[in-house]
């Protein structure tokens, strides 16, 4: 879907250096810095309270960043507003999927394309399409209301929305989040198949590590505002330090747990 | 019968009125969370301009469209120089803003003309019988262009990408920004409606309420009760509820006393309000608990 | 006293954080209120006519916006309709004045009276509204009042009510607009000396705190609604003294000088001087009325044949500017320029410690003395009596639902007194919820929470801070317009009783307010924050924030106390401190019952575990079988379907519970 956007092998989609935001409080980011390129998929992995949130809102203009930069396929978009970071290509699915409530699946579809309301018809229902494609249940839904959606369908609903601006790269808050086990793992395959199939750029941050190591191709662990932990997914899963971080020392880690 | 019949009517006209505005109270409120008390000064305003544009000579049609122009402005100017100069406007301190603004503007009317009420030239003269109720043709096209109007409202919200782009802004402002709605923008298109839908209920009422200086504050206030009954969200529900209130109010004036006419807007506010009085807590730093 | 809620916002007013300790804002008091006397007994002396007589009318409507300044800045409500108040004040006046010949002051008496009642009723039924529905609900009110005012007989309809004498008050008649000014002084200064007092009694604090975070001023139990009446009610008191005056200055009340516009002067008085202090309305209502006088002279000028109400034009404008450019007043601008002027004495210790902290990452630690037991429990007047005698919390069949999803399922709690029941689950699984509807922030959709026997679910959370229980929040919900000292003394508001009138007369409270100082400091010196006491809390590391919470929680000596993720983003050496202290509250036989993230540290320190997933309890047990628990592993770790160990242990979970996603 965004493989037409980039020519392969101009750098980075996203160069993030330096980061902070904020000081002395609850989800402070102290100095972080990471690259996502195209057709990789990053997971971001930590506690609660370790800043994961607070580093997406960063990213996509939510939220200002005290230092630092982030570069948005080489365009520099450290702290721009959200509306424009969007515009340049930043699609952000955020935590509670905040799906448009009272408005239909199909006008939640078109809104997500609001940045490109100047363009052809022709473009933007071919993505439609090819949306609908990735999440059958959503074709079946198109005028309801999206407020009356399960839990799984509104997270399917607001990645097809960050979709449809046909953006650089995606961030993802916690998608799995209230989800039941077969949900995620579908909703986690379709985003294997973006980066895989249409060499899209993925960021996800996630609690639910085990779901999220099986996707991802590199792991960064955060635990208070920064990095303690990056490193190609597999070697991340032999880590010991994952399972202290999440769970405290002693926590019998599922591999070994024989007690 | 022919009374009652005749109240109505006159309520349901004057409710139309009521509900056009009340639709600008909405377009403003959902997008931005602002309660807009200027509403009213718009509608006087529009009067009080095509009144004198017409007096100077202007054929009726021209001197409608200058003042609506003049109101757009108006309303623009406002957003931008007021509105927009806060971040982080909350509700309360917007109605505090947009009196200062209201009184400012009733203040202009009086110093620019006077104290006296005027009428704008109805668009057709003359009455109408039907069936024994004497119905006065500008009160028809009151309701005509009153529902051409809202329909016109309705489509633009519906079927607009810019239009769901200020739905999408009230449904869920986060989501809005992600996906390149600038609310700021969002927010000064909605005081253009609120703009224009107050030059053209001035525009349709001065022929029979009067325009004067200080006329926006009962009509302003009359129509952000229809508003509210409508839960101030909803378009459809603002026209309701103006109708409602409008006939209300005539049958009072009519059956009771017509100097309590202003009260039953008042008391239905409280009584509303009261009724949906709601809990829950204002928390420090507006974090969930 | 700060606007935060009115959103008029007011910088934090530095008395406030004196009117703790009340002899350093009684002294700054008393000086203010001598040098304004001494200002209003000369200004006849030096005024020119047309100055006194504009004076006579801003001293009058002072009166008013005194009411209204305490009103916005105090109980963070606004009023667009006081102009009804001072007419229901005026009228009466009037009316017993001409109509039935009663003495003046008697009629007063009744004046304010029948206004008071009139207030107590709409405030009754308006309260209850969120602020901005309040505020117009009040201007449909004031609109009321003129438009009976206007229509009825009894009131004199268009024409009003006329012929009311000057004040005639032993023998002497003050007609003059020097006497009279002279005779509303003292008034003026009466009022706001009560104001004062009410500002820094314990009534003041506790309003103070709900414009902060007005969930945590309930949760320490504060009756925030008969609170913000009382003040309603009281502000509608000075509107009719000042209405009464009115009538017997102008000898005419018709509704023309109680209208809506009157009511925008009395809201422009109160906000241009500022609602950080009662003083600005003062201050306003000499600054509006000079103001208008101002343009009532410039504008016909200008636009020549001009008539009517044309200083409206400027009022209007400063009104919308002062939203923009200065929402705190003139009192904003009185702060800046002395903060100017003084020399940069802000690095303080706290400020440097926290600028080191950001540095490097890391906090001071907290040094939490260890203290016996015996002497907790002494601080903290615990009710022995309690403990040991069954359960403090029976919370049973919880269940709540936001939108179509269920946050919480028929849960079931029991606490006793001298144990640690911790609440662990992952992200999302209902915990804080749960606590939301033990504390009474949010209503269950079923069940019941009793609290020592009392019926707790569903009723405000003072009621179950009145229970002898207490609870912190996820987020700090520190009130930051406070020091330190300052926020625990709200903690010990149910420790004191000085309610209304105690607050405004000021001395039958002294005794209780210096009892609850001491109290604080005791407990403040318990924690080892001394040296932090008179450190706005804003100041303070987030860490430092955490402890101030809970101390603040522990202040009013409760046995059940309730803490949301203590631990969240406290350092290693802070969270050994925190579970010390929990270890000792413990033996002084409280119950603590707390939510965390660091399941290491709390399966360490409770006796008990509850396990919360997707608002059900899937575990309630000590912590040892908890951690083998594989649903309890599984939930933390995310499931994989491929796991058969996991999804066997899941799927007998699966079958008892019911279906929760609607399609899947």
């Amino acid at each position: 879907m965004s493989s037409a956007r980039l020519a392969p092998g101009t750098g980075p989609v996203l160069y993030v250096e330096g980061l902070r935001v904020g000081y002395g409080k609850l989800g402070v980011i102290t100095g972080i810095g990471f690259e996502l390129a195209q057709g990789e998929l990053v997971a971001i992995l930590g506690a609660n309270g370790a800043g994961k949130t607070t580093l997406l809102r960063a990213l996509s203009g939510l939220l200002r960043p005290t230092a630092g930069r982030v570069l948005l396929a080489g365009h520099d978009v450290t702290g721009m507003p959200a509306e424009r970071v969007a515009a340049r290509g930043l699609a952000h699915v955020p935590e509670n999927r905040l799906v448009f409530p009272s408005m239909t699946v199909d006008e939640n579809l078109s809104l997500g394309a609001f940045t490109r309301r100047r363009e052809p018809r022709g473009a933007v229902s071919a993505d439609r399409d090819m949306t609908l494609e990735l999440f059958p249940r959503l074709a079946s839904r198109l005028r309801q209301r999206a407020g009356t959606l399960s839990g799984g369908e509104q997270q399917m609903l607001a990645i097809a929305r960050g979709l449809m601006a046909r953006p650089l790269a995606l961030v993802l808050d916690e998608p799995s989040t209230g989800l039941a086990p077969v949900v995620v793992r579908e909703i986690f395959e379709a985003l294997a198949s973006l980066r895989t199939r249409h060499g899209l750029a993925l960021l996800l941050v996630e609690q639910n590590a085990r779901a999220a190591l099986k996707i991802a191709d590199r792991v960064i662990v955060m635990d208070r505002g920064s990095v303690v932990l990056h490193g190609d997914a597999s070697e991340v899963l032999q880590d010991s330090r994952v399972q202290t971080v999440y769970l405290g020392s002693g926590y019998p880690s599922p591999a070994n747990a024989s007690t | 019968m022919t009374d009652l019949l005749q109240l109505l009517f006159a309520g349901i006209s004057q409710g139309a009125l009521y509900g056009l505005l009340a639709i600008g109270f909405v377009a403003v409120f959902t997008v931005s969370g602002v309660i807009n008390l200027a509403q009213g000064e718009f509608a006087a305003l529009a009067g009080l301009v095509a009144i004198s544009a017409s007096a100077s000579g202007l054929p009726l049609v021209v001197a409608v469209a200058l003042s609506l122009l003049v109101v757009l402005a108006v309303s623009l100017t406002m957003e931008r120089l007021t509105v927009r100069q806060v971040p982080g406007l909350t509700t309360l301190q917007s109605i505090i803003l947009t009196l200062g603004v209201s009184t400012a503007l009733k203040a202009v009317m009086l110093i620019g003309w006077g104290p006296d009420a005027a009428g704008l030239a109805p668009i057709t003269a003359g009455t109408i019988e039907v069936a024994g109720v004497s119905i006065r043709s500008q009160e028809l096209w009151i309701l005509g262009i009153a529902v051409a109007l809202t329909l016109l409202i309705q489509w633009f919200y519906q079927s607009t990408a810019v239009g769901q782009s200020l739905r999408a802004c009230a449904d869920q402002p986060i989501a809005a920004r992600l996906v390149g709605i600038s609310r700021s923008r969002a927010t000064l298109l909605s005081f253009a409606i609120a703009g224009l839908v107050g030059a053209v209920v001035g525009v349709l009422a001065s022929p029979i309420s009067l325009s004067a200086w200080d006329s926006g504050l009962t009509l302003g206030l009359k129509a952000f009760v229809a508003a509210t009954l409508g839960g101030l969200v909803s378009v459809r529900g603002a026209l309701l509820g103006g109708v409602v209130l409008g006939v209300l109010e005539s049958l009072t004036a009519g059956y009771l006393d017509s100097g309590f006419r202003d009260a039953v807007a008042f008391l239905l506010l409280i009584l509303v309000l009261g009724i949906r009085a709601r809990g829950g807590f204002t928390v420090a730093g507006g974090a969930r608990v | 006293m700060s606007s935060a809620t009115t959103g008029v916002t007011g910088p934090i007013d530095d008395v406030r954080s004196a009117a703790v300790t009340g002899w350093r804002a009684r002294r700054g008091d008393a000086v203010s209120l001598l040098v304004l006397a001494a200002a209003l007994a000369a200004f006849p002396l030096v005024a020119s006519t047309t100055l006194l007589n504009a004076g006579v009318y801003a001293l009058i409507y002072s009166i008013a916006a005194i009411g209204l300044s305490l009103l916005m800045g105090l109980a963070g409500q606004v009023s667009l309709g006081h102009a009804g108040f001072f007419a229901i004040g005026a009228y009466t006046q009037a009316i017993l004045v001409t109509r039935y010949g009663t003495h003046l002051l008697l009629a007063l008496l009744a004046a304010v009276a029948l206004t008071l009642v009139s207030a107590f009723l709409v405030g009754l039924f308006l309260l209850r509204l969120r602020g901005h529905y309040l505020a117009l609900a009040t201007l449909g009110f004031g609109i009321m009042v003129f438009v009976v005012a206007r229509e009825s007989e009894y009131t004199g309809a268009t024409s009003g009510i006329f012929g009311i004498p000057k004040p005639l008050i032993n023998g002497r008649t003050y007609d003059s607009p020097a006497e009279f000014f002279w005779l509303a002084a003292p008034v003026v200064l009466i009022g706001l000396l009560l104001a004062r007092n009410l500002v820094t009694s314990r009534l003041g604090r506790a309003l103070s705190a709900v414009n902060d975070s007005e969930v945590a001023a309930e949760a320490l139990g504060v009756n925030t609604f008969r609170m913000r009446l009382q003040v309603f009610v009281v502000s509608a008191g000075y509107a009719a003294v000042a209405g009464a005056l009115f009538a017997h200055w102008l000898t005419v009340v018709s509704p023309d000088s109680a209208n809506f516009p009157l009511s925008v002067t009395f809201l422009l008085m109160a906000v241009l001087g500022g609602l950080g202090t009662v003083w600005g309305a003062v201050i306003g209502a000499f600054a509006v009325q000079g103001l208008g006088e101002i343009l009532r002279n410039l504008i016909p000028r200008i636009v020549p044949d001009v008539t009517g109400e044309v200083q409206l034009l400027g009022f209007g404008i400063v009104l919308a500017a002062l939203v923009v450019f200065l929402p705190g007043g003139l009192y904003e601008l009185w702060r800046r320029a002395l903060r100017a002027l003084r020399p940069r004495r802000q690095t303080s210790m706290a400020a440097l410690s926290a600028a080191s902290a950001a540095k490097d990452g890391g906090e001071p630690p907290v040094d939490i003395p260890t203290l016996r037991a015996a002497a907790i429990e002494e601080a903290l007047a615990v009710d022995r009596r309690v403990s040991g005698r069954g359960p403090l919390l029976l919370a049973r069949g919880i269940s709540a639902r936001f939108g179509g999803v269920v946050a919480v399922d028929d849960v079931d709690l029991t606490v006793s007194p001298g144990e640690i029941l911790a609440l662990i689950g992952p992200n999302g699984a209902g915990k804080t919820t749960l606590f939301n509807i033990i504390s009474g922030v949010i209503s269950p959709l079923s069940g019941t929470v009793t609290v020592r026997g009392r019926r707790v679910d569903g009723r405000p959370p003072h009621v179950f801070a009145s229970a002898h229980a207490a609870r912190t929040f996820q987020t700090p919900q520190m009130f930051a317009s406070m020091t330190v000292l300052g926020n625990v003394m709200v903690g010990a508001h149910l420790r004191g009783h000085a309610g209304l009138l105690a607050g405004g007369l000021a001395v039958p409270a002294i005794r209780e307010e210096r009892a609850l100082e001491r109290h604080a400091r005791r407990l403040i010196d318990l924690v080892g924050m001394t040296k932090d006491t008179d450190t706005p809390v804003q100041d303070l590391p987030f860490g430092r924030q955490r402890l101030v919470e809970i101390t603040r929680a522990l202040a009013a000596g409760p046995d059940l106390l309730l803490l949301d993720e203590p631990m969240a983003g406290l350092a290693g050496p802070e969270r050994r401190a925190l579970s010390d202290l929990l270890r000792q509250l413990r033996a002084a036989g409280l119950a603590v019952v707390l939510v965390e993230h660091d399941v290491e540290a709390v399966l360490a320190l409770a006796d008990r575990v509850a396990v919360l997933e997707e608002g059900s309890l899937i575990a309630l047990d000590v912590p040892g079988r908890v951690r083998q628990d594989p649903a309890v592993i599984a939930a933390y770790l995310g499931t994989d379907d491929d796991d058969d160990e996991v999804a066997a242990a899941l799927q007998s979970d699966a079958a008892d519970s019911p279906q929760r996603m609607p399609g899947e």
